[in-house]
């Protein structure tokens, strides 16, 4: 490889390399960004069974046949 | 509608990358394997048809962040303060690989890293002082104030873009080579097509990285506000 050669894939080297990392950091922020939509979406899912199991208990307890 | 314009973002971005993608490639095919070699600098003037492209689009970077912060300052949005700060930000990326890329140019054609008697690189490198200092004192601010202060100094910031330009012209001596000037480009047509080319894609790697970016923070901000209703 000639001397200006090297020059030349350094400088295009560390142009797409930095440009490359750029891209890597957002695809790794984007994953954390879809890892705690899942969390929040099971966490949505469970408050919602919560709230229904506790309706469902109320309505039971409020029901003429389970009166003493 | 927030998740409309979210989503459409998303999209957005992405059809940006395939067109900064496949542009990038035809430059690179284009400088490496058509373009003529330049008879005096031989292989290493190469360099140029990424370096001034990537110089230039920092310059525009800062020019969208000033016009976002004349906006921001009009509407009091705070989504022009999104597009300002992310604007600038990548607007640094670009010009660290500006300053990176021309270090290694002049290395190989003149033999030192950096020269402080050359205005244009001078004056560059103050302007990225001028931007990096914008995030140290954004952080610095109260967060009520944090949107207004950014805007007044993203439009006072840019000030220093036309300056640096002016004081190139104004220099009786400097190293560093003047492509464009007023009488056009001092280039044949051969090459002035591959910097077109390598100007356009690194212009849509800007809009990719933008749009991506609002779409990350516009995400992150919606997610806050979601795990806060969640906690109430």
């Amino acid at each position: 490889m000639s001397h200006g050669t090297q020059y030349v894939v350094a400088a295009y080297a560390v142009i797409w390399f930095v440009l490359m990392l750029y891209v890597a950091v957002v695809g790794l922020r984007t994953s954390r960004i879809s890892r705690e939509l899942e969390l929040l979406a099971r966490l949505v899912e469970r408050r919602k069974a919560d709230e229904q199991a506790a309706q469902a208990e109320g309505q039971a307890s409020s029901s003429p046949a389970t009166r003493p | 509608m927030t998740d409309l314009a979210v989503r459409l973002r998303g999209k957005g971005s992405a059809l940006w990358a395939l067109v900064a993608a496949v542009l990038s490639v035809v430059a690179i095919c284009g400088v490496f394997l058509v373009a003529p070699e330049d008879a005096d600098q031989g292989i290493i003037q190469k360099i140029f048809y990424f370096h001034v492209p990537i110089a230039n689009t920092s310059l525009v970077a800062f020019g969208v962040a000033c016009v976002a912060g004349i906006l921001a300052l009009r509407t009091r949005s705070p989504r022009w303060d999104e597009v300002l700060t992310a604007s600038i930000g990548i607007g640094l990326l670009f010009a660290g690989l500006t300053i990176v890329s021309g270090s290694i140019w002049a290395r190989a054609s003149w033999g030192h890293w950096w020269r402080w008697d050359d205005t244009r690189l001078t004056t560059y490198l103050i302007i990225i002082l001028i931007y990096a200092a914008f995030f140290v004192l954004r952080s610095s601010v109260e967060a009520d104030r944090r949107a207004r202060f950014s805007a007044i100094y993203a439009v006072i910031a840019f000030a220093s873009v036309p300056l640096s330009f002016y004081a190139v012209r104004i220099a009786t001596s400097f190293i560093h080579p003047v492509v464009f000037n007023s009488h056009g480009a001092n280039l044949p047509d051969s090459m002035l097509v591959w910097f077109i080319v390598s100007q356009a894609a690194m212009l849509a790697v800007f809009i990719a990285f933008l749009l991506l970016e609002l779409t990350q923070r516009r995400t992150e901000s919606s997610l806050r506000r979601l795990r806060l209703a969640l906690d109430a």
